[in-house]
């Protein structure tokens, strides 16, 4: 229910981000030629509009298995190697994230503590970091949740939705 | 022995990598330390590498104060067009002699966890154009490439320019298909990056100097032993003087590079008199410095002017 | 420690690890390495974010999405019909237009991923459907977009002419020459494939069949005018020309075609999205692990143990080749420009090789890293984008390396391909 909730708020977040960037990029254009006069946080928003995109879209590619992976050796092993190499798998990402959390948490407060500002927008530099502790804690989660499907179930997956393989017939709209 | 590392925004062969190497002949001829020097880009971008300083990964740290002025306000006072004096003697003794820069501001970058070691000059910055500059009229319509810093933008919005924000890597394609017709730099700089090919008009109109300050992390500085402090100081002290005699005809000698490089390249040096109209705006600039600058910015500005004026000698 | 660092990334790569995790993996072992335990991770999540947040890397998710609308509605197919209707009846024709395509919105665009997106998304099925086979179609789309770094205007150049002090006009000029000879023997093969693999041709078009093509294409041709009129007419940035494109693609397809329901829209934002988030979590991995290198100064250790100093013009040439092309498979391009270029200026000078022939060839191994296995950008991107896997997506590689390869030694023993342009324009 509230992975449901979350998958569906970093859907819109995604989205959002991706049309605002466009819009964004274009109102320089548009202020530069008919206003003559650039706006001087464009940059500094579509910043902070790409690190909101990335780490939103890293727990939700993690919830749909989309993470890039060479899975060449992998996809030659026997099923049982195959499985324990993907708990196994699972469980390494998800403490990597988990200690990225931590340390990009610890970053983030760092920069509140210095009171950076942004030049244009004259904010202060950590509201546009705020999603990266939270995008790794929720990509940990991913694959935690990945992992213990695993451990429960007789099939081998990628991620909670999604089974291995590349499937080639209908394109999973996600 | 320690090895001490150095990063600085600049190249190996411009005026702060020239600063940060003869600081590392001085610091490895005086005792048994290394330092290892990191030039522009090899560790990330200013703000970057200014982090790390702050973090105790970089020992030593260059960043001009327009930078720093995200992270310390008052910094910003060097973009107050008009502020510092052309004249090169003048200058350096300023900066030599400068109780603003030697004691009031040490203690703002001790706040930020950094040593103030010493601030520098690289050089009068100038406008690189597509068309001649003579007056403001000159500048109408002109989309003007600046850092995104709020003092440079409403200096060139008072200047009558159309101040324009780009990345620096895309500013020369930018000049050369004519989405921007205009960027400021120091001389030297103007040649290493050549600029002057794609916007053949440089002007001197003597509102600034490109100026930087040498940073060390405080934990560190604080935690060495009296006769390396002493090392450090002196490597400085070295360096700065140096860097003042490097400098000394280096304006003059990146002109005439530029001007054999590319023999249509114009230098216009404006008089006082073209001057006064771009000098008229430097008090709107200086009122928003004080609106902006952080608390401190009015000492900070009133001392300047105070070490300015003995500086120039009366 | 480096062994340690680039053998747990090979093997993590090879296990089927998220390809996140070998480069996150390898930047960890060096901080935690030169920091001595975990103190400094900090910095390392600074270095993910400083490797995204360039603003020039903007035109990539920008791109993706106007080729994704481009591609959902009307205006792909119907420029693809045209080019058919001219070439259609040419043996390899449809993939000597892609390469010719790839080469032209990379010159413009100045990005290897933006090309690999907005011309390899909307071409691939049609090449698929016209009997290409697709390990060929995605290594042609892959390495014909690392022309971009060689034809004007060249990130790679700027930053290799403000490191080394060269004139970046010369260069620009210098790297048309390779470019162009890149397309050419990408252009042969292609036919050569064609022809041995008897891919069909379609009949000749008769002009009327042609001028209806045109007539259907006319909307869409706005999109070349913006990209191509918008940057060199100084109009854009390719930054903005690609929001420009995206505008444009809404434009038409929800108002002209009436093709796209504001739902679909979502969706395509939705997936631009996903897709950006991929491969931008890598370009950050990457950055970190660039850091670890940087800061270590590996390459100075290596480049010190070899000694260049007693070699030849054409030992120099050479070694700087393989450096750049070793350095640019597991490093960002821009800080193994940074790094290697200031070893590499003094002995350069000394021997008395033309600075704008060593750009030239520089880009070019910047280029040919990029499409190179095993963390090549463009590799990653085209993953994302075609949801293939990595062997299916590398397998084609080896003829286009091998050409790329070609181009190189060509370049070294026959610096005239490079330099009889700028000679020209210059008067030298
Ligand atoms: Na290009
Ligand atoms: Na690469």
């Amino acid at each position: 229910m509230i992975d449901v909730a979350i998958a569906r708020i970093e859907a819109v977040l995604l989205a959002a981000g991706v049309l605002l960037m466009a819009v964004n990029t274009m109102a320089n254009v548009v202020g530069r030629y008919v206003l003559g006069e650039s706006i001087f946080f464009s940059e500094e928003l579509n910043q902070a509009l790409i690190i909101l995109i990335t780490f939103a879209g890293i727990s939700y590619a993690a919830r749909h298995g989309r993470h890039i992976r060479m899975s060449a050796f992998f996809d030659a092993a026997q099923f049982r190697w195959r499985k324990a190499l993907m708990i196994a798998i699972a469980v390494v990402t998800a403490a990597i994230m988990f200690l990225l959390t931590w340390y990009s948490f610890d970053y983030l407060l760092t920069q509140m503590r210095r009171g950076r500002l942004l030049p244009a927008l004259q904010i202060p530099q950590w509201w546009i970091i705020v999603w990266v502790p939270l995008g790794f804690f929720l990509t940990g989660l991913q694959y935690t949740l990945a992992a213990i499907k695993n451990l429960i179930d007789p099939n081998i997956w990628l991620s909670t939705s999604t089974l291995e393989g590349y499937d080639t017939s209908a394109e999973e709209e996600v | 022995a320690e090895t001490w590392r150095y990063a600085f925004e600049e190249a190996m062969d411009e005026v702060q990598g020239k600063f940060a190497q003869k600081f590392k002949e001085e610091v490895e001829a005086n005792s048994d330390n290394e330092v290892q020097l990191f030039p522009f880009g090899t560790l990330g971008e200013s703000a970057d590498i200014m982090e790390q300083a702050q973090s105790g990964i970089l020992q030593f740290v260059d960043q001009s104060p327009g930078f720093t002025g995200a992270l310390i306000p008052e910094a910003q006072v060097f973009f107050v067009p008009y502020l510092l004096p052309a004249d090169e003697g003048q200058l350096i003794k300023f900066f030599r002699d400068s109780k603003a820069i030697h004691e009031l501001f040490p203690p703002l970058y001790a706040d930020q966890g950094l040593e103030l070691l010493t601030m520098f000059p690289e050089g009068e910055v100038m406008m690189t154009t597509t068309k001649p500059i003579a007056g403001p009229a000159d500048l109408n319509e002109v989309k003007f490439r600046v850092m995104t810093n709020p003092l440079l933008v409403a200096s060139y919005q008072a200047f009558g320019a159309t101040p324009t924000p780009l990345p620096w890597g895309e500013v020369y394609g930018a000049l050369q298909t004519g989405i921007i017709q205009g960027q400021e730099n120091p001389a030297f700089f103007i040649e290493s990056t050549k600029m002057y090919e794609v916007a053949n008009n440089i002007t001197r109109a003597g509102h600034n100097n490109f100026t930087t300050a040498v940073m060390a992390n405080k934990e560190f500085f604080d935690g060495l032993s009296d006769a390396d402090k002493t090392v450090v100081r002196n490597a400085i002290a070295a360096a700065f003087d140096y860097t003042v005699d490097y400098q000394s005809g280096l304006t003059e000698t990146s002109l005439q590079k530029i001007k054999e490089a590319r023999p249509d390249v114009t230098i216009t040096t404006l008089t006082e008199e073209q001057r006064a109209p771009f000098k008229a705006t430097a008090a709107a600039v200086e009122a928003k410095f004080l609106e902006i600058g952080g608390p401190q910015a009015k000492p900070i500005l009133d001392q300047m002017k105070a070490d300015l004026a003995a500086a120039a000698g009366n | 420690m480096t062994y340690a660092i680039f053998g747990s990334m090979i093997g993590l790569l090879l296990l089927g690890f998220p390809m996140m995790i070998p480069l996150l993996v390898g930047a960890l072992i060096g901080f935690v390495g030169l920091f001595g335990g975990f103190g400094q991770l900090d910095t390392m999540v600074q270095q993910i974010l400083a490797g995204i947040r360039p603003a020039s890397l903007i035109a990539v998710p920008m791109f993706i999405f106007a080729a994704d609308i481009m591609t959902r509605g009307q205006s792909a197919n119907r420029l693809i019909d045209l080019v058919m209707a001219f070439v259609g009846h040419i043996k390899g024709g449809l993939a000597i237009s892609t390469a010719a395509a790839c080469t032209l919105f990379g010159a413009v665009s100045g990005s290897t991923q933006a090309t690999v997106v907005a011309v390899g998304g909307p071409l691939r099925p049609r090449m698929l459907k016209a009997g290409y086979n697709d390990s060929f179609v995605l290594a042609l789309i892959i390495n014909a977009s690392d022309i971009a770094f060689l034809i004007p205007p060249s990130i790679g150049m700027i930053i290799y002419g403000v490191v080394s002090g060269t004139s970046i006009s010369e260069l620009f000029i210098a790297g048309i020459g390779p470019g162009l000879l890149i397309l050419l023997l990408f252009s042969v093969y292609a036919y050569v494939y064609a022809v041995r693999n008897d891919v069909p041709t379609e009949r000749r078009a008769t002009w009327g069949a042609r001028g209806a093509a045109l007539r259907r294409a006319l909307w869409p041709l706005g999109f070349p005018l913006i990209i191509v009129g918008g940057i060199y007419g100084g109009i854009f940035s390719p930054t903005e020309a690609a929001a420009a494109c995206v505008l444009y693609a809404l434009f038409l397809e929800m108002v002209v075609f009436r093709e796209m329901t504001l739902r679909q829209l979502y969706q395509t934002a939705k997936s631009t999205g996903l897709i950006t988030a991929v491969v931008f979590i890598l370009i950050g991995a990457g950055a970190a692990f660039s850091y670890v290198i940087s800061f270590a100064q590996v390459p100075q250790a290596i480049l010190g143990a070899i000694g260049i100093d007693g070699m030849g013009a054409y030992g120099v040439l050479f070694t700087i080749s393989i450096a750049f092309f070793v350095g640019c498979m597991f490093v960002d391009p821009i800080v193994v420009i940074l790094i290697l270029v200031p070893i590499f200026a003094p002995v350069v000078k000394s021997v008395g090789i033309d600075p704008v022939l060593v750009g030239t060839i520089i880009t070019l191994q910047v280029a040919i890293g990029s499409a190179t296995p095993p963390f090549g950008c463009d590799i990653f991107t085209a993953i994302a984008i075609f949801k293939r896997p990595y062997a299916e997506v590398v397998r084609g590689t080896p003829p286009f390396i091998f050409m790329l390869l070609l181009v190189s030694v060509l370049l070294i023993f026959f610096p005239q391909i490079a330099l009889f342009l700028r000679d020209l324009a210059f008067a030298k």
